[in-house]
């Protein structure tokens, strides 16, 4: 599959030869990489492990290390792999991690409060996401708000019923509901298979399939795609719902792992998505992005917090270290844009 | 007209006094992969107006924003009124006097005229604070020049684009400009606004400001220039005294082959089916509307801007609320609440904002043809690359789409390329109506003539055509049968052979302007 930075597919075909073919010295290959996102960040990740493995030896190339890295890729997978679709559509959703929130909560009142079958409680869970997710598409495709104020809207009201349904959230579930989250195959926990699901599930879809195609065009040229055919609002409302979903699915997933529906679950997780989705190719001006692009962004910012952590570098500065990788990745956004 | 048969004379005189306004030697400027301007040299005469014609990709524009300062020739030099000029960017060549007027337009619709004209060096008192007296004041004088009616503190929002492009002009001569550069000045503007530059522009070069005036029209070469330049892929093929020469040999100099844009003679048969009907149909601002059109024959619609010609199309194409009225497609009717219903039943439409509402422009020409065909490229719901390919390629060939890949981005293709793409996605269609929307708009003579070309033989191939054109002898070249449309109403209708342009125009103008007397 070659994943190139604009669309999917293509690579093949063409009326006539290119006139030239560059000569494929040092430069050429550094401005490949440079302009390839999926190059540039397989070198970045790279470079990144081979410098934290020579000076940390002993904390990071280890099998505990690498499974806290990819347990931590789990739950940004997810939540990237829906955030990327709405980018793609020239979209996006700030309260991604508020339904993650509300998701959890609502999974642990009903198991451990409700005590109904593990199975509803994760059914729950999801739902909550997915009608939110429908709301939030709604509010944006029928009443025609802007997708940053009404998510930024939803978030606000989501936090708030979240914490008046469950003010201190649900400690302590019980154990039937734990194996959902915990459960190791390969010595990797559950969340980190879930994703890799989720995530190769998306790549087919958004590579391959007719339905998915369309969310390139919305994003591309929402005025052409509707005179091509193409329903905009439907596609903008499934976006939406995907995403819900997908928190939905992310926060179950999170209190089954920790036992614990927390309160302030998924805090600034939009961010990272966001972050993930434009370092792997996405732009905010719609029409681009990969799953392999947006993996290899979820990839790259877990491993940039799992150096942070073993260099001990206080929790609050990770959050400014996202902030700025998030600039940086626009940054190169800009520029490329600016190039053309 | 006296006055501009007299400035020429006086030209020549000046010929042999003062050096050329600019002169431009031996300039070449390439970009990856192409040689956009190869070797040329112009001269631009101080207080002359100088065409700049060429098709699309000639190199035109390049040349202009070389000698404006925005690119760096790799070779040649220049000299402005026999001093070497090298520009390092815009600002300075504006220092110098050479100002152009960018096609897209430059301008800040928030803000006020004053604040666009002085933008970045407003005039300001002793402590920084803006002097809006003296702006305004000097933004006045400026605005009168080019009989501008309007206050320097309106919003450029509220201006109309014929005023906008005046605005920009009186930007430019707030800079004391020497060279005024036009870049497709008219390609937004009514007959009348058009006009009103032209006169301002004659106004401007008896002054003494040198203008370059590029543009693909030649009717407007002929009415405001003095002299024209020909570029052809990155050349100057001629020079040449306007009144030293004629349409056809410009279009000879610019295509390097002889075009005809003669009506053409065929017909379609009388008992042929009606592929489209329209009766009584109101969809505001069309207020009623009735016509038909037979399989294989090409129905265009003429009338003013604001007729509501583009609106009767968009209703067909479920774009438009329909309050009344029936439209029938082949006999079967048709309800169109979005494009997909109107696709259902065969028919297409190419949207005359080909670059806003009709490309994805950073993408391929693959994914642009295939937009609208996700069906016929997909088995069971998955995109099927080589099929893809297989259309894309089929339609590129058909319509000798020029590009080395058709993994290139649209946005890189000329206009006329671009018009050939979206042609293709409805193509690929197969449609047996196809409402095509100013076919040629921004579209080079070449292109034009294959245009033609195409649309001619998607009717030969009995397709029902129903083409929007403003421009008039397109209108008498293509149609078979012409409907014209005036307020919102279809108000008549032509045999093409027996139209002409005035007749035409006499139908479309609206009753109500007649009466209040204007």
């Amino acid at each position: 599959m070659p994943a190139k930075k604009q669309t999917p597919e293509m690579e093949k075909t063409a009326v006539k030869e290119p006139v030239e073919k560059p000569k494929k010295n040092l430069v050429w290959w550094f401005n490949r990489i440079l302009y390839d996102r999926i190059l540039l960040l397989i070198a970045m990740i790279t470079l990144l492990i081979v410098l934290m493995s020579f000076t940390y030896p002993r904390e990071f190339p280890t099998w505990p290390n690498f499974a806290a890295v990819m347990l931590d890729t789990a739950q940004g997978g997810i939540i990237t792999t829906g955030m990327l679709v709405l980018l793609i559509c020239g979209v996006f959703d700030l309260s991604a991690g508020n339904i993650l929130a509300l998701s959890g909560i609502v999974a642990g009142i009903l198991v451990a409060d409700l005590e109904t079958p593990v199975f509803v409680a994760i059914l729950g869970g999801i739902l909550t996401g997915l009608v939110v997710g429908i709301v939030n598409g709604l509010i944006i495709t029928k009443l025609r708000i802007n997708a940053l104020i009404t998510t930024l809207a939803m978030s606000g009201i989501l936090r708030g019923v979240t914490q008046i349904i469950s003010p201190a959230g649900v400690a302590n579930l019980p154990d039937p509901f734990k194996p959902f989250g915990q459960v190791k195959l390969l010595g990797l926990q559950s969340p980190f298979w879930y994703m890799l699901m989720v995530v190769l599930v998306a790549w087919f879809l958004l590579s391959r399939t007719r339905f998915f195609r369309q969310f390139y065009y919305v994003g591309s040229n929402a005025k052409a795609a509707t005179l091509s055919g193409i329903k905009v609002p439907t596609v903008t409302l499934v976006g939406f719902a995907i995403m819900g979903t997908l928190a939905g699915f992310a926060g179950t997933v999170l209190a089954s792992r920790l036992s614990n529906a927390v309160v302030l679950a998924g805090t600034g997780i939009e961010l990272r998505a966001i972050t993930a989705a434009i370092l792997g190719g996405a732009s905010l001006s719609g029409g681009q992005g990969t799953v392999p692009g947006a993996f290899l962004g979820v990839l790259f910012v877990s491993l940039i917090q799992n150096a942070l952590i073993i260099l001990r570098v206080p929790v609050f500065y990770q959050g400014i270290v996202v902030g700025i990788v998030l600039l940086v990745a626009i940054g190169i956004d800009q520029f490329g844009h600016a190039k053309k | 007209m006296n006055e501009a048969v007299k400035v020429p004379k006086e030209k020549v005189k000046a010929k042999h006094e003062s050096p050329p306004r600019l002169l431009v030697e031996h300039v070449t400027k390439t970009f990856p992969g192409v040689v956009a301007v190869n070797d040329v040299s112009i001269e631009i005469r101080p207080g002359e107006i100088h065409a700049m014609v060429g098709e699309n990709g000639a190199g035109k524009s390049t040349l202009m924003h070389v000698v404006a300062g925005v690119y760096k020739p790799e070779i040649g030099t220049m000299f402005l009124d026999g001093t070497p000029y090298a520009p390092a960017d815009e600002m300075a060549a504006t220092k110098a006097g050479v100002a152009m007027v960018f096609q897209e337009g430059s301008l800040f619709p928030p803000l006020s005229i004053a604040e666009n004209i002085f933008a970045g060096r407003q005039p300001v008192n002793r402590v920084d604070v803006i002097d809006f007296n003296d702006m305004n004041k000097k933004t006045r004088e400026l605005l009168k020049d080019l009989d501008v009616d309007e206050d320097p503190s309106t919003r450029i929002a509220m201006l109309s684009p014929g005023q906008k492009q005046l605005v920009e002009i009186a930007k430019a001569l707030s800079h004391q400009v020497r060279l005024l550069i036009l870049d497709e000045p008219t390609s937004s503007l009514t007959i009348n606004e058009s006009r009103n530059l032209f006169r301002i522009l004659q106004r401007l070069a008896k002054r003494g400001v040198a203008i370059i005036y590029v543009t693909h029209r030649l009717a407007e070469v002929f009415e405001v220039a003095d002299r024209v330049t020909v570029l052809k892929d990155g050349k100057v093929t001629g020079v040449r005294e306007i009144k030293k020469t004629h349409p056809d040999e410009l279009i000879r100099l610019e295509v390097g082959r002889e075009l005809s844009f003669a009506p053409s003679k065929e017909r379609v048969s009388k008992d042929a089916p009606l592929a489209l009907e329209i009766q009584d149909l109101v969809a505001s601002p069309v207020k009623h509307a009735s016509l038909t059109v037979k399989a294989g024959e090409i129905v265009c619609l003429a009338g003013l801007v604001g007729a509501g010609r583009t609106e009767l199309c968009q209703a067909i194409f479920g774009l438009r609320k329909i309050e009344s009225g029936k439209i029938r497609v082949n006999g079967v009717e048709l309800v169109p609440r979005h494009p997909r219903d109107a696709m259902n039943v065969g028919v297409g439409m190419v949207t005359e904002d080909r670059r806003e509402g009709g490309l994805f422009l950073p993408m391929s020409i693959l994914l642009n043809v295939s937009a609208a065909n996700l069906e016929a490229v997909s088995r069971q719901g998955i995109i099927q690359d080589d099929k893809v390919t297989e259309i894309s390629t089929r339609f590129a060939e058909k319509l000798r789409i020029a590009t080395t890949s058709l993994n290139r981005q649209v946005m890189y293709l000329s206009g006329g390329n671009q018009q050939k793409v979206l042609l293709a996605r409805w193509l690929a269609r197969q449609p047996k109506v196809l409402i095509v929307d100013e076919p040629t708009r921004g579209v080079d003579v070449g292109a034009k003539s294959d245009l033609y070309e195409i649309l001619r033989g998607l009717a030969r191939d009995g397709v029902a055509l129903l083409v929007v054109s403003s421009d008039l002898p397109e209108v008498l070249a293509l149609s078979h049968r012409i409907v014209v449309m005036s307020e919102g109403r279809t108000v008549g209708e032509l045999d093409a052979r027996k139209a002409d342009e005035v007749t035409i125009l006499q139908m479309a103008t609206p009753k109500s302007a007649v009466h209040q007397g204007e």
